[in-house]
């Protein structure tokens, strides 16, 4: 990985890990409809309102900022969302899993039920496009899948099922559920596994991301 | 609110035909000829010997074209059975090719009014040409003992593109990069859809820019891809190849994409860390992500720079996307 010359606009895209497997999979699930924008490695402590040349020169240690090529793990790029709100919001959407972190013995399930706060005037509401949940590590589950959102997609992600190494598993839903893998191999040597569950609102963008632990049970 | 759906305007598919040198390291010419000694002494160098750029020893030496010898009746070289003199390695080649090119076994390899005995096949190996040879780039240059040939393909010239089995076919005569001397005599074809030039090799023979093509069943040394081989000078060549690629229009309206949920600009519980950004919002595009219906990430772009986006600004990044 290298620093971009700053000196041109770089605007080629490289496929993600998701991407590459979608791709190969060939059944039209790679079909790109829509795009996001975000802010990844942007600190905005930088922006500085009391700048004494003036509101033109708030962000002049942002802008200058010779930025990091693109990662292919879909999981660590595209973090935090730029997002469309009205003029005036002085709160952004956030998400809030109930968890700070889930630690699952091998073979135990959980649901979780995400909110989101400050999302279209509500304290706290469930989005009606419901959540999408992506576990980093799709093997230290035996089951990942979403429930209340009856659509074909989200069908077809609750059965989808990719073998081999350590790819992320999407899945759609107003409610998640887990359950730790029981297949002890996984383990090796270690007597956990930890990975990540990340959340985002499908209509307001919001994110959270949780670390997930396996604990070993079996001999 | 996070993502935006394209127009079915905003994503075209281009394609475009690039060249390139199609020796290794960029070469487009080759002036070193090596081979792998065990290869051409072996069982397979009876068919063909692979032509490397450098010492097949070296680290960096990889297969850049074959040579295969081919005769009509299978002559010079060695019969898999005695009792059976005419299938040899030469008739296999001149089978192979015969099939592969002209898609009919009752078919002969024909330069113009004649049809050899002898026939020279030039594979390129298939990295090196890529999808296909670059019509007009071939100067093949020969030489054996002070006589010198240059050879070129007709594609500049020839007046229709004419088809065989194995796609396009062009002549070819002595010249150079395209340009031909004169097209008195027709030396070979090129085939530049499989990467493969058929040279005449009786009329090499005649013309004397190779050696004597040894006709016996136990030709020496080795068998008959070394007297091209041994004849070579100079070969240049390049690869062509077409590049599909997805360019797709970013649109992000003023109205669009100005707060940002960064954890360093929102607190815990969401309120933006600068009160002044409440009514003039700025973020800061750095990535753009391409998603399915799923929502899913299937594709990146990162820019070199931050963007700046407010309320009074728009943006449209177009995105190459290669695959």
């Amino acid at each position: 990985m290298g620093y971009l010359n700053n000196a041109v606009v770089t605007v080629d895209a490289i496929l993600t890990k998701k991407g590459r497997e979608l791709l190969a999979r060939g059944d039209g699930s790679f079909n790109i409809t829509q795009f996001a924008l975000s802010d990844d490695e942007i600190d905005y402590t930088l922006y500085n309102p009391s700048h004494p040349s003036g509101s033109a020169f708030y962000g002049e240690a942002i802008e200058n900022m010779p930025l990091l090529e693109a990662f292919p793990d879909e999981n660590q790029i595209m973090k935090y969302k730029l997002a469309t709100l009205p003029r005036g919001t002085s709160k952004l959407p956030i998400l809030q899993a109930g968890y700070a972190s889930i630690v699952l013995k091998q073979g135990a399930s959980l649901a979780i039920t995400p909110q989101t706060l400050n999302y279209l005037g509500a304290t706290s509401t469930f989005e009606t496009g419901g959540y999408t949940a992506q576990i980093a590590d799709t093997r230290v589950l035996s089951n990942f899948t979403g429930v209340g959102i009856n659509t074909e997609e989200a069908e077809r992600l609750n059965n989808t099922t990719t073998v081999g190494t350590n790819v992320s598993k999407t899945v759609i839903g107003t409610s998640i559920n887990l359950t730790g893998t029981t297949v002890n191999t996984l383990f090796g040597i270690r007597t956990q596994l930890q990975t990540t569950i990340t959340l985002v609102g499908r209509d307001s963008g919001a994110r959270i991301t949780i670390p997930v632990t396996i604990q070993k049970v079996n001999n | 609110m996070s993502f935006k759906r394209f127009d079915t305007e905003d994503i075209v598919v281009s394609s475009d035909s690039i060249s390139s040198p199609a020796w290794s390291n960029n070469q487009v010419t080759l002036t070193d000829f090596e081979v792998n000694d065990f290869q051409v002494s072996g069982s397979s160098g009876q068919y063909y010997w692979n032509v490397y750029q450098t010492g097949s020893a070296d680290a960096t030496a990889a297969i850049q074209f074959s040579i295969a010898y081919g005769h009509i009746a299978g002559s010079g070289s060695t019969p898999y059975n005695s009792l059976v003199p005419e299938k040899t390695p030469a008739a296999t080649v001149y089978g192979q090719f015969r099939t592969l090119i002209n898609g009919d076994e009752n078919t002969d390899f024909k330069f113009g009014d004649t049809t050899p005995d002898s026939v020279f096949f030039i594979s390129v190996e298939r990295a090196r040409f890529k999808e296909k040879i670059l019509p007009g780039s071939l100067t093949l240059q020969l030489t054996t003992n002070g006589n010198s040939i240059s050879l070129t393909d007709n594609s500049l010239t020839a007046s229709v593109d004419i088809y065989k089995d194995s796609g396009r076919e062009y002549l070819i005569y002595s010249g150079a990069a395209g340009i031909l001397d004169n097209t008195n005599t027709v030396y070979g074809k090129l085939y530049p859809d499989i990467g493969v030039i058929v040279l005449n090799g009786d009329q090499l023979e005649t013309s004397n820019v190779v050696g004597t093509i040894d006709l016996t069943d136990n030709p020496t040394p080795y068998t008959n891809p070394s007297v091209l081989f041994n004849a070579l000078d100079t070969f240049t060549l390049r690869a062509e190849e077409t590049l599909s690629s997805n360019y797709i229009f970013v649109r992000a309206r003023n109205s669009e994409f100005n707060y940002s949920t960064n954890p360093s600009n929102i607190t815990g519980s969401g309120e933006l860390q600068h009160s002044s950004m409440i009514d003039t919002p700025q973020s800061y595009i750095t990535a753009v992500g391409l998603y399915n219906d799923n929502n899913e990430l299937l594709a990146v772009s990162k820019l070199s720079t931050p963007l700046l986006k407010d309320f009074t600004k728009e943006a449209l990044v177009r995105i190459k996307l290669d695959y």
